[in-house]
């Protein structure tokens, strides 16, 4: 009797657990892009993407590649100046960590967006796919202002 | 009566007290020469810019961030210095020979002000203006396939109403402190 008492209990457990399961939301990235936004480009052939990501999650996390299908190439770098020389260095991986922030912005770090296939002008939208060590992906929707 | 005095003696004094934020060049001497034919056909000379102030970049179009922020600081300068802009000339020199033309470079600068040009030269013609302006400028990347930046020169340059080449603007000084400056300048 005892048994089948156990048997009952296991079973009417996981029939909970199992309908528990469906009634829980997918978990949400605490992974978030905040303030985009991009230069207007209406005769230069590249462009800038800026923009906060943020991760309010208890977990750090790696930037590790961006993508766009505005241009023929994506990449992050930072402007940098040594001895009153400007320079770009790319950037292959952006730690960020939990529970905290990171600024792409104007003379520091940016999205850099070559061979754009259009011009660019106030009021356009460009598109643009962060993909992180963890396997999740986060799309950048930049607003394209007024150089 | 007295309170507006009062507010006029305290505005020149924070006025006069603020250093001016641009770099100052100690017993500045004439500019270098500079001179390109514009896309348009004008002339751009700025030995030939006396009694005006003249605000210099080398940069390139191809530049996704410090250039267009220098040249957007440029625009907010221009627009606070309301009539005063006709005594400053804004120019953009490409540094970019291989992939920027007169025509682009001067698109390029078009796009931040509409008074503001942009001009470029061949590869031996910027090279004469490295060596006289004592600057540097060269690609870094794959040359070959054209995907490449161009490191160039951080600093506006200004050349004062006598053509002497008296200040340099660090990137990020914002165009109302800039505004500001240039009309000491004037």
């Amino acid at each position: 009797m005892k048994s089948w008492l156990a048997i009952c209990v296991v079973c009417c457990s996981s029939l909970a657990a199992a309908c528990g399961k469906q009634e829980v939301p997918a978990p949400r990235s605490a992974l978030e892009v905040r303030s985009a936004w991009a230069r207007a480009a209406d005769s230069g052939a590249s462009t800038a993407i800026y923009f906060t990501l943020g991760n309010g999650g208890a977990v750090a996390d790696t930037l590790t590649a961006v993508v766009s299908a505005e241009g023929e190439e994506t990449a992050m770098h930072v402007s940098m100046q040594h001895g009153g020389t400007m320079h770009m260095s790319p950037v292959t991986q952006l730690p960020v960590p939990a529970n905290d922030s990171v600024s792409f912005r104007p003379l520091g770090a940016h999205v850099m967006v070559t061979g754009l296939r259009r011009g660019l002008v106030a009021g356009d939208t460009v598109m643009a796919t962060l993909r992180f060590v963890s396997g999740a992906t986060l799309e950048v929707r930049a607003g394209v202002r007024a150089p | 009566m007295m309170k507006r005095l009062w507010v006029l003696l305290l505005g020149l004094a924070t006025a006069c007290g603020e250093p001016m934020r641009g770099i100052e060049i100690e017993d500045a001497e004439p500019a270098p020469a500079l001179a390109f034919t514009a896309y348009d056909g004008s002339r751009v000379d700025v030995s030939a810019e006396r009694g005006k102030v003249v605000l210099l970049y080398f940069g390139y179009t191809h530049c996704p961030d410090v250039c267009p922020t220098t040249l957007s600081d440029w625009a907010r300068a221009r627009r606070a210095l309301g009539a005063r802009a006709s005594q400053v000339r804004f120019v953009f020199v490409s540094m970019d020979p291989d992939r920027d033309t007169p025509e682009l470079a001067f698109k390029y600068a078009k796009q931040f002000d509409s008074s503001f040009v942009g001009v470029t030269g061949t590869s031996e013609e910027l090279e004469a203006l490295k060596q006289a302006w004592r600057i540097a400028a060269y690609p870094e990347g794959d040359v070959r396939e054209r995907n490449y930046t161009v490191a160039h020169p951080a600093h506006t340059f200004v050349v004062d109403r006598r053509g002497r080449l008296r200040f340099l603007y660090r990137p990020g000084v914002s165009g109302e402190e800039l505004a500001r400056d240039l009309r000491r300048l004037l």
